[in-house]
Order: C-alpha cells, then sequence, then structure tokens
C-alpha cells in the first residue's frame, strides 16, 4: 500500500523510545507470550485514519466486561482505561469511545444492535466482546458463527475495522464443551474474516497458572474482572492493536509480543 | 368476563409470540413472526393497546369526560410502574438465585442484570427512574412512558380529530432526523426502545380505531387495503426471508428514515405493521368461527395482558435457566414452549377467577 511508509513514518515519529519497537511494554502482572494475547490481522482502516491525524471514533460493544463489572468505578472500565493506553502509546492521536456494552448479551442482540449504532456513531474501529453468554445460553454455535461471520463481512464492507476480544477463562467452565465450541466458532469466524481477535481466555489463563495466589483478576466471586483484570484486558487489547498496526512494516516479526502466530486450537480442560 | 374478540385475540397472539422471543436460542423462536416480516410482536401489542385506548374513551354513548379519561390513564401508567417495578425485582432475585443454585456468577451478567449486583447504590435508583431496565424487561417502560403521555392524545383529539397524528408525526420525524433517545443510567447506553418513536405506534392504533375519525373513510376501501397489505406482508416475507436490511452506513442522511430498526420503530417496521392490519383486519372472526378454541385461548391470554406478560417474562427468564442445565434440545423446547404456555393460562384463570369470586 503506497501510503504505508508514511503511517510508519508517522507512527515512528510519534511513539515513545519503548514503542519505537512494537507496542508499549505491559505492567508485570499482564506479562503473557504475544501468541495468547492476540491473532495477527491487519487494521487498515485505522492506520489510514492515524496517518490523517483526526480523532479516532472507537465503539465498544458486546456483553459483560464491556459495561466494566467488577471495576470500582466507571474510569477504570476497558474502555475508559484502554482510551489513556492508546492516546500514550500513540501520541497525537485522539481517541473517542462510545460504550455501549449491555451484560449478558448473545451476539445475535449485539448485531441487531450495532447497525443502528454504527450507522449513528460512524466508528473506524469496532470493539467486539462476545461468546461468553452464548455458550451459557446454549445458542447453538453453528447459529452463532453464522451471526459473527455475517456481522463482520457487513462491517468490512463498511470500511469499519474489527477487534474481536474472546469469551473470559473462568475455572468453572475448563470442561464445558460448549463453551470450548462456542470459542471455537470465534477463533474460525476471526481467522474466515481475517480479524484481529484478542484471545482473552489464553491471555488470563496464562496469568492464572503463572502467578498463582499472587496476581487477582479476578473479583472474590472468582469470575467478574477486578480493576487489575480490567487493565490487563485494555492493555492487552492496547497491545494487539497496536502490534497490529505494525504488522506490515516487519512482514510478522518473530519473537515480538503481540506479532503471534495463527490461531491455535482450543485445548479443552487441563 | 368480556367474551373472545379481536383485539384480546391478537394482544394474546402478541403475548405468546413475546414470550417465545424472550428464551434466546429456542428452536421455536425461529418461527416467530419477527422471522416472516420486518415488525414484530411489540409493535402488534403497542398498536393494539393505542386501539383499545379509543374503544376505552369513545366506545360508549358519552365519550368519557377528560378528568376521568386522565385519572383513567395515568393510574394505568402507575399500575404498570409498579408492575416493572415488581417484575425487575423477581428477575433480579431469579437470576441471583440461578447463580447461587449453578454456583456460577457468570449468570449474574445475563439480561444486563449486572449493574444490580456491582453497582447496587445506583442501580437501585436506576431501576425506579426506569432508566436502568433488563434486557426482555424493557418492554414496559416503554408502555409506561406512552400511557402516560396518552391523555396529550385524548387532549389533542378534542381539540382536532387530526390532532394527535400530526404532532404524533412531527415528533416521530424529529427523533428520527435527531436520533435523541432517552439515556440509560448506570449502565452507559439508550432505551432499547425509544417511546418517542414508539409512540407513533400507539397513536396509529388510537386514529385507526375511531369509528368516526379522519382515518374511518379507509374502512370503505377494506377489500383493496386488504390487496395492498397482502402486497406489503409477502414483501416483508420476501425481505426477513432473505435477511435483507438496507445497509446503514450506504443510507443517506436522515439514515433512521431508510433503516429497518428496532428501538426507533422506523417507517419501514410501521409500514409492515400497517400492511399486517390491512391483510389480517376481520380474520378474527374466521377463526372464532372455525377454530372457537383457538380463538377463546389467545383471547384469555390478551383479556388480562399485563398479568400473563408479566409471569410469561419470569418464566421465559427461568426458561433461559433451564436451557443452561438441560441444554438446548428440541425435546427441552418443546418442553419450555409447552410449560410457557400452560403457566400463561393459569396466570390468566387465577386472575379470572379473582374478578369472578369477587363479582359474586
Amino acid at each position: 500500500m503506497r501510503s504505508f511508509a508514511a503511517i510508519i513514518a508517522l507512527l515512528a515519529a510519534s511513539l515513545s523510545a519503548s514503542a519505537q519497537t512494537g507496542p508499549p511494554p505491559l505492567s508485570p502482572q499482564c506479562e503473557a507470550p504475544g501468541a495468547d494475547i492476540s491473532t495477527v490481522a491487519p487494521l487498515p482502516h485505522l492506520a489510514r485514519k492515524l496517518e490523517k491525524g483526526g480523532k479516532v471514533r472507537i465503539l465498544a460493544i458486546g456483553s459483560s466486561s464491556t459495561y466494566g463489572i467488577g471495576a470500582t468505578s466507571h474510569r477504570k472500565t476497558y474502555p475508559a482505561q484502554l482510551r489513556g493506553i492508546l492516546e500514550k502509546s500513540l501520541q497525537g492521536a485522539e481517541a473517542l469511545i462510545v460504550n455501549r456494552g449491555v451484560s449478558g448479551e448473545v451476539a445475535q442482540t449485539t448485531a441487531d444492535r450495532l447497525r443502528t449504532e454504527v450507522a449513528l456513531e460512524k466508528p473506524d474501529v469496532v470493539l467486539w466482546q462476545l461468546g461468553t453468554n452464548d455458550a451459557l445460553a446454549r445458542v447453538p454455535p453453528q447459529d452463532f458463527e453464522r451471526t459473527v461471520i455475517s456481522t463482520l463481512e457487513w462491517l468490512k464492507s463498511a470500511n469499519i475495522d474489527v477487534v474481536l476480544v474472546g469469551l473470559q477463562y473462568t475455572p468453572q467452565f475448563a470442561r464445558d464443551q460448549n463453551y470450548f465450541a462456542i470459542r471455537e466458532a470465534l477463533l474460525r469466524a476471526a481467522a474466515a474474516e481475517n480479524v484481529l481477535y484478542v484471545r482473552r481466555y489464553d491471555a488470563m489463563q496464562f496469568i492464572a497458572r503463572n502467578n498463582p495466589g499472587k496476581v487477582e483478576l479476578m473479583t472474590n466471586d472468582g469470575l467478574h474482572l477486578n480493576d487489575m483484570g480490567y487493565q490487563c484486558m485494555a492493555e492487552h487489547i492496547a497491545h494487539a492493536v497496536i502490534a497490529n498496526l505494525f504488522v506490515r512494516k516487519k512482514d510478522l516479526p518473530k519473537g515480538e509480543p503481540g506479532a503471534a502466530e495463527p490461531p491455535k486450537p482450543a485445548a479443552p480442560g487441563k | 368476563m368480556r367474551g373472545p374478540n379481536e383485539i384480546d385475540f391478537w394482544r394474546g397472539f402478541a403475548l405468546l409470540t413475546i414470550f417465545i422471543d424472550h428464551v434466546p436460542g429456542l428452536f421455536y423462536e425461529n418461527y416467530t413472526m419477527r422471522h416472516f416480516g420486518l415488525s414484530d410482536a411489540a409493535e402488534l401489542f403497542v398498536f393494539l393497546a393505542g386501539w383499545s385506548m379509543r374503544l376505552l374513551m369513545d366506545n360508549r354513548k358519552e365519550p368519557m369526560p377528560l378528568p376521568s379519561a386522565i385519572m383513567r390513564l395515568e393510574t394505568r401508567a402507575l399500575t404498570i410502574f409498579f408492575a416493572q417495578l415488581i417484575i425487575t425485582q423477581m428477575a433480579l432475585a431469579l437470576t441471583a438465585a440461578g447463580a447461587l443454585w449453578l454456583e456460577n456468577p457468570l449468570f449474574l451478567e445475563w439480561n444486563n442484570a449486572s449493574a444490580a449486583f456491582e453497582a447496587p447504590i445506583e442501580t437501585q435508583v436506576g431501576i425506579v427512574l426506569l432508566s436502568h431496565q433488563m434486557g426482555f424487561f424493557d418492554i414496559l417502560p416503554l408502555y409506561v412512558v406512552i400511557i402516560a403521555g396518552s391523555p396529550l392524545c385524548v387532549i389533542s383529539d378534542r381539540i382536532w380529530k387530526w390532532l394527535p397524528l400530526v404532532l404524533s408525526l412531527a415528533l416521530y420525524a424529529v427523533i428520527l432526523v435527531t436520533g435523541v433517545n432517552l439515556p440509560t443510567w448506570p449502565v452507559e447506553g439508550r432505551w432499547y426502545f425509544n417511546p418517542f418513536a414508539w409512540q407513533l405506534v400507539f397513536v396509529l392504533g388510537y386514529m385507526l380505531a375511531d369509528a368516526r375519525g379522519p382515518l374511518s373513510a379507509l374502512r370503505a376501501h377494506r377489500t383493496s387495503l386488504r390487496w395492498l397489505g397482502l402486497l406489503g406482508v409477502a414483501a416483508g416475507v420476501v425481505l426477513a426471508v432473505a435477511d435483507y436490511s438496507p445497509d446503514p452506513v450506504l443510507l443517506p442522511e436522515p439514515k433512521l428514515f431508510f433503516m429497518f430498526d428496532k428501538t426507533f420503530a422506523t417507517p419501514a417496521r410501521i409500514l409492515h405493521l400497517l400492511a399486517l392490519v390491512a391483510l389480517f383486519n376481520g380474520a378474527f372472526a374466521i377463526v372464532e368461527e372455525r377454530i372457537r378454541p383457538v380463538a377463546r385461548f389467545f383471547s384469555m391470554l390478551g383479556r388480562n395482558s399485563l398479568h400473563v406478560f408479566c409471569i410469561g417474562s419470569l418464566f421465559a427468564l427461568g426458561s433461559q435457566f433451564g436451557r443452561f442445565m438441560l441444554g438446548g434440545s428440541i425435546l427441552v423446547d418443546t418442553m419450555v414452549l409447552l410449560m410457557g404456555i400452560i403457566t400463561m393460562v393459569v396466570t390468566a384463570w387465577i386472575v379470572e377467577w379473582r374478578v369472578r369470586s369477587r363479582a359474586s
């Protein structure tokens, strides 16, 4: 793409020293391998918008954690944190995040709302957090996959980048077949449509297993993300977004966090 | 107890449809009217509310005096408001009980319930302000606002017969151009049913029900309108089955005029509703003659719509938990449907038993 050199020049100029080699560093407690954080997919419309220097509009939609359950204040919901990280990392960029999360919503309901929200809010990027509630509502995985794919195709035709944020990791569902079927369906949809997929389950599982008793990402009910969980989620999303703005610069550099391998199959249980 | 009639019949039909639509993933949900047209049971329900308000006001020797009319409507709005508070509280309790029973706090997030548990201070206020609405428990707040505002309809009607429609269309147009909607709080968002747009559905019911009003001339052309209705309904089937809706991004401004959107009850959905009305008005007489039990069944539900709606909504929520525990097989889904129907019928029966026993 002819404008790509310009994007890189702009980003290189605007990023801090640490960010010049990629996305901003993660907080120690949120460290996870790049492959566990996200897949690799381009964000062409966001890149172009940043190049032009306009205000980036991000629509955060979906279920549960979009609203920010478990966070002690509204300011600390993940969209609020994400905005801070993005603006800091992409200096000079201005991000406006419209939060339209409804807890417990299934993907079909979000997909219906999404069309109107996109038409009214005109975002450059849609952050769609989904999957957990479809698994709980026993929505057939093939229906779920169809909903996701048709929505992704529409967003693509509308020139909007998408970041999918996957299911959360919960020990309760480590052996739930339906949970895995929905997760697989989401991975397939993301791969088929080549959109960025934040592997929330894998990252949370990695952190939980590598920091037993040390890091509390959940509130004491064991499920809701607490402030720290939101911070990690926001960091991981920001990391994935920024890393994927650089995807073409180095043609999938190895060993760089965020520049990850293609989706790996989910393994149920331990 | 009034006998089976057209309004109660369709209201009962809408109630059963709403129940089925409120159990996501349910097999039978694929066969409700929204999969075969642009509008759904919500439009039908609100339209019938407008229609029955007209009958309440004018279908008597003398039109109801204005003060009584206002009192009647405002106390009705209050009743619906209380019903909303009670079913919201019961839905939250059911959600919490489900989470406790299944030892799985993820259920606390279902249907937008989470704020009630995570931010209880704000949410307690939000529930009473109707600014916090659980998923599938969002139609009564619309109803409260519409009925609370409905005296404006009656007053303007008595000034000039066209006035309710003129005012309603003007408000609708402004809302569709501006996209204005009521905010939700503490969860950041907007009302699922925008009352300023949906009021038109209600007013259309009110206007069309007027046997002597400005739109009554349409009744002389019932047959030709039925053909037009058939055309509209057929077009709705084609669009719905093809899963077509205009791409909002490509549409010219003001986009809401051309979108198929439920929150704003956009024109396409309202036209489809009117086509349904044009096609199916009078169909009740055939049902009553040929399959009387069906006419009686739906009329019984419709006669007791508020109670049936409330219990049906709660049963639908319970069914969501049931489907999680038992899985979503066709057998489970059939059980859910049958038990839902029985629950709604029993609810209607109990309410009528109470009324009858009080009368005797």
